[in-house]
């Protein structure tokens, strides 16, 4: 196992994991004093009920839910959460709750940061490991899909409208106090969705086993996340309605989360974030698509790492029966088969081409990705041309 | 009770001098190379005017400020407002760093320094550091520390002569 010559490691909140966790949160903000909850979340789990239900079992536990927020847009800004900053101080709030995906969790984030550190502005705490720790703002994630694994990570990306890029926060005190996941809110996601944010928490486990900021307990969750999808993901497409699978492929999301929230993610991040910027794909569908082939371009530093990945797809007989110096490649060619049946039974495609995706654009991606922050981690250094290689071949 | 030991003491003065000493190097080979080096004068070119960096080798230790001036590199005085700031945790990460024990990717990987800024525009600056690593230090230790040694334009000779010289 690999031991780098100094790692840190941030465990995530407590974990609530299963029937009846929503219920659960209310004794848990009971115990930090809180009583006054304020629900982030979007217009279509509003409309679907799914706010409904959170708020129902908050009030039954005995706290009170004082403002409900649902305007917020896929992409985070800033703009948004100073505004919803206004209407927390307003309603004298004192938890969070957020009920969503990437985005919504993002935005209670970023929330939790502003409250929690005071001001108007959260444009001046961007960084990394800058935070100070100030009054601590109860905070409960809760996601409706089982790929972003931010219910887990110490990161917040939140999107600067006026200068139209992303801003990344990167702190352990962005980590929200109580990761839930509810096998309620697990299976409404549609098969397409399914495949996208799956694949999205593989990239996540197999970025986090094998970048440079890999340590032996990322790497037991990346690995534990990584069975799980692999086990998971398929049923979840073909039969939509089996919860038990649903519940495993949310763990795997969240395990996947902690793992990259400590070693962070490489160039499929790096390609991918400039990919969702210039050409709105789906960061999911980007992810399913780039993985193979930055898997490929990193395989000469990551040899070890993807023969230990093998292992967890094939069975001991199978893994034997490869020759030693072809397991990597084999480990690249099973990810990739995994991914195309995924994406197949969903529906999708995993080329560029066949995704509205325009190589006019291919410049301003690579370009934007040697300036993303991924890229620093990523064993295997990378420069323009690389990537428009990478997204050639992906074409 | 709370008083440093003397070895203690000389060793934190003799590394904050030579980080100092480095950075200043440092700063120097990047502002010769910004108009030698065809891949940081591109680089340079992608920084906003007036931009500021702060390299600081310790929370509250020796540091050193610079600014993007039109198509040059200056030095300015310590402000408390800059662009990016990257902060050293500790006078012995800085030390690792900028004795070339240690590359500024695996710096950031074992959390070696915390990062204020933008990190999209810090990115450029890595890759700046990273080309300059690869003129001011010997091969054999280059290529333990870099994930891809840049290849260098000129010699090594040229830029330590005008770092040091300026001609």
């Amino acid at each position: 196992m690999y031991i780098p010559g100094y790692y840190e490691f941030v465990n995530p909140g407590k974990i609530l994991s299963g029937k009846y966790a929503l219920e659960n949160i209310s004794t848990e903000f009971k115990l930090f004093g809180s009583s006054r909850v304020m629900i982030l979340s979007d217009k279509v789990l509003e409309k679907l009920g799914q706010v409904q239900i959170l708020s129902d079992a908050l009030i039954s536990g005995g706290v009170k839910v004082v403002e409900i927020y649902t305007d917020i847009p896929a992409d985070s800004s800033i703009e948004v959460v100073n505004k919803i900053a206004e209407l927390y101080r307003k309603a004298n709030a004192d938890s969070i709750v957020a009920l969503g995906g990437g985005s919504v969790i993002d935005t209670a984030k970023g929330l939790r940061m502003l409250i929690s550190q005071g001001g108007t502005d959260i444009l001046k705490f961007v960084g990394a490991e800058v935070l100070p720790y100030a009054k601590h703002v109860p905070f409960a994630a809760v996601p409706t899909t089982s790929g972003t694994g931010s219910e887990a990570t110490a990161v917040a990306v939140i999107k600067d409208n006026g200068r139209k890029v992303k801003m990344e926060f990167i702190s352990q005190f962005l980590l929200p106090d109580l990761a839930v996941i509810d096998e309620r809110f697990t299976t409404s996601m549609p098969a397409k969705v399914t495949a996208m944010t799956g694949l999205d928490a593989l990239t996540h486990a197999i970025e986090s086993y094998s970048c440079l900021q890999k340590n032996p307990v990322s790497q037991c969750y990346a690995r534990s996340a990584i069975e799980l999808i692999k086990d998971n993901l398929i049923t979840c497409i073909e039969s939509p309605n089996d919860r038990k699978a649903r519940l495993a492929m949310a763990n795997g999301s969240l395990l996947a989360g902690s793992a990259f929230s400590n070693s962070m993610v490489g160039i499929v991040h790096a390609i991918g974030h400039s990919l969702g910027g210039v050409c709105s794909l789906p960061h999911g569908l980007a992810m399913a698509i780039l993985l193979p082939h930055c898997m490929r371009f990193n395989l000469d530093k990551c040899r070890d790492d993807y023969t230990e990945i093998l292992k967890m797809f094939v069975t001991p007989e199978e893994f034997v029966a490869v020759p030693a110096s072809q397991r990597a490649e084999k480990c690249i060619e099973v990810v990739t088969a995994f991914a195309h049946s995924a994406a197949e039974k969903a529906g999708l495609s995993l080329k560029l081409g066949d995704n509205k995706i325009n190589r006019d654009d291919f410049n301003e991606v690579a370009q934007r990705a040697i300036n993303d922050g991924a890229l620093i981690v990523n064993p295997k250094a990378a420069g323009l041309e690389d990537v428009l290689a990478i997204l050639n071949a992906a074409y | 009770m709370n008083r440093l030991s003397l070895f203690r003491k000389i060793n934190n003065k003799f590394k904050s001098l030579v980080a100092k000493i480095v950075m200043l190097v440092l700063y120097r080979a990047i502002k010769v190379l910004a108009r030698e080096d065809s891949r940081i004068m591109n680089e340079f070119l992608t920084w906003k005017d007036g931009l500021t960096v702060a390299l600081e080798a310790s929370p509250d230790g020796t540091a050193i400020y610079m600014q993007k001036y039109g198509d040059k590199l200056k030095r300015i005085k310590a402000c408390s407002n800059v662009d990016i700031r990257i902060t050293f945790r500790s006078v012995d990460a800085a030390f690792l760093v900028l004795t070339g024990q240690m590359g500024v990717a695996r710096a950031y990987a074992e959390h070696r320094f915390m990062l204020n800024g933008d990190i999209c525009q810090t990115m450029s600056l890595v890759r700046c550091i990273d080309i300059a690593e690869s003129y001011l230090f010997p091969r054999l230790l280059t290529k333990r520390i870099l994930r891809k040694v840049e290849k260098k334009e000129f010699s090594t000779l040229r830029v330590y002569r005008k770092i040091f010289v300026g001609v």
